[in-house]
């Protein structure tokens, strides 16, 4: 997973993929990089839900649009979280 | 085809939008590529992540409404009463005469009165304030269809139709539906909406849809929709009902298709509005190819116009490449419940000026919405047929098919 996810340190890593288990509610074990959220059945409302908790525990706020449209698999998602948490400390 | 045998014209618009007051400035505003979009901020909500609207600026209730009517509605109710007027008189009807039993009112709304609905929440929990005593009769989303029937006595079906983005679009397929089916002989139709409110607004921030800077649909680089709020009213008669009072048919509605997704909340599929499209089409008794322009839901979202490009495709095939297909919503927003009516309206002033009206803030083609988008840059063409499509949260798509009245 860390491969997926340059930018973003093991701890903060953590902390996402636990966000992303809880609110889109399912199994931690289940979040690969290659994993698609179709297969996870990760539905927009839960994606609403997901980048909600984020912006509650990082304070970055994420829009639906832009790089996130794109993103089809959980190594996407995080690719682009990395790059917009870098754009906030920065 | 006995559904066919009646014909539904237009015969009064009226619309007040963040591009002004009255069908003359939405119009111009929106084929000069004039937006209505600027900053907002709300007092109660300091916090703010998206500053851009398309909000009603210097809206006076008292310089179109009674202090009754003041009292007794909300301005999602204020915004429906100002445009039927402008309807009526467009459409060359004493407005003192009771309008009667064979006339209704639909008037959607996603919301109904937000306003009242956040105030009177703000009053209730923070500021101990009394509660309004018209908050039920002015937060009900039928309330401007009701304030209408009121006003000008129309004794026919009043009602609401709610379902969220398409209700504008619903509220005249119904409308038409009724006339064919010779319940009623007219009906004003169309959409109200004004729930640009803190609450509201921040609610709309949570689903992170909405753009920071600006709007641009089918556009490279667009990253989300612009809210609005505004109201439009059609007065829509039976062709022979129309001509026998001596009135101006302004365009025909043709046709009317309504399908759902059955599928996703949020994100909207490919069939389910190249469904809606088909089926409006075919009611019209109208083949893809007499199509000359489309003014598209288009909401700016990434995933709005990618489906929409490819329902249009299917239905259109290769004929989409030279279709005129526009998105006004930079100009008036995305008025929600009353986008459908706004668009329409916008869609019989297209047909009749016989100009495609552009998408502004457009940069640079996105190859998944290979159409045209009339860029930056309104078009004059022939023009003897449109649709106007709405597709809505919840899986809902509705698409108005109209034909130039000649």
């Amino acid at each position: 997973m860390e491969q997926m996810a340059e930018g973003i340190d093991p701890a903060t890593l953590d902390r996402l993929l636990d966000l992303v288990a809880k609110e889109g509610m399912v199994e931690r074990e289940k979040l690969k990089p290659d994993a698609t959220f179709e297969e996870l059945g990760i539905q927009s409302a839960d994606m609403v839900v997901v980048l909600m908790a984020i912006e509650e525990e990082f304070g970055v706020y994420i829009p639906v649009d832009g790089d996130l449209a794109d993103a089809e698999t959980v190594g996407d998602f995080l690719k682009v979280l990395a790059a917009r948490m870098k754009e906030d400390a920065a | 085809m006995t559904n066919q045998t009646r014909r539904i014209v237009v015969t009064g618009m009226g619309a007040i939008t963040a591009a002004g007051r009255g069908v003359e400035s939405l119009w111009t505003a929106v084929r000069d590529g004039r937006s209505g979009v600027s900053d907002i901020r709300f007092d109660r909500y300091p916090r703010q992540r998206i500053t851009k609207a398309a909000h009603i600026k210097g809206f006076e209730p008292s310089d179109h409404l009674t202090p009754q009517q003041i009292k007794t509605t909300d301005r999602f109710a204020q915004l429906a009463l100002v445009a039927a007027e402008e309807a009526l008189r467009n459409a060359g009807i004493d407005t003192a005469t009771p309008l009667g039993p064979r006339t209704g009112a639909i008037i959607g709304s996603g919301i109904g009165g937000a306003w009242t609905t956040d105030d009177g929440n703000y009053n209730f929990y923070v500021a101990n304030d009394r509660t309004d005593l018209m908050t039920i009769a002015k937060v009900m989303p039928n309330a401007a269809a009701s304030q209408i029937s009121m006003r000008y006595g129309v004794r026919g079906p009043s009602l609401a139709i709610s379902s969220a983005c398409a209700s504008g679009t619903q509220s005249v397929g119904y409308g038409l539906q009724m006339i064919r089916a010779g319940i009623i002989d007219a009906a004003l139709v169309g959409g109200s909406e004004a729930l640009l409110t803190p609450s509201t607004f921040r609610a709309w921030e949570v689903l992170r849809v909405m753009a920071p800077e600006a709007c641009r649909p089918f556009s490279d680089k667009r990253n989300g929709m612009v809210l609005g709020e505004g109201a439009a009213v059609l007065m829509i008669e039976e062709l022979e009902h129309a001509l026998a009072r001596g009135a101006t048919p302004l365009a025909e509605i043709a046709g009317y298709g309504t399908t759902s997704d059955a599928a996703d909340l949020l994100r909207p599929t490919v069939e389910g509005p190249a469904g809606s499209i088909a089926a409006a089409l075919q009611d019209a008794g109208l083949a893809p190819d007499e199509i000359d322009y489309v003014n598209a839901h288009g909401t700016g979202t990434i995933l709005n116009d990618i489906s929409e490009t490819r329902a249009l495709r299917q239905v259109f095939g290769d004929r989409l490449s030279s279709l005129s297909v526009s998105s006004t919503k930079p100009i008036h927003g995305h008025a929600l419940g009353a986008a459908g009516a706004i668009e329409l309206v916008v869609t019989v002033e297209a047909l009749r000026a016989q100009i495609a009206p552009p998408t502004i803030n457009w940069l640079a083609p996105d190859p998944k919405c290979d159409l045209d988008p009339v860029p930056n840059e309104a078009r004059a063409h022939s023009m003897s047929a449109a649709i106007s499509n709405s597709f809505a949260f919840g899986g809902i798509n509705a698409t108005l098919a109209l034909r130039a009245f000649r």
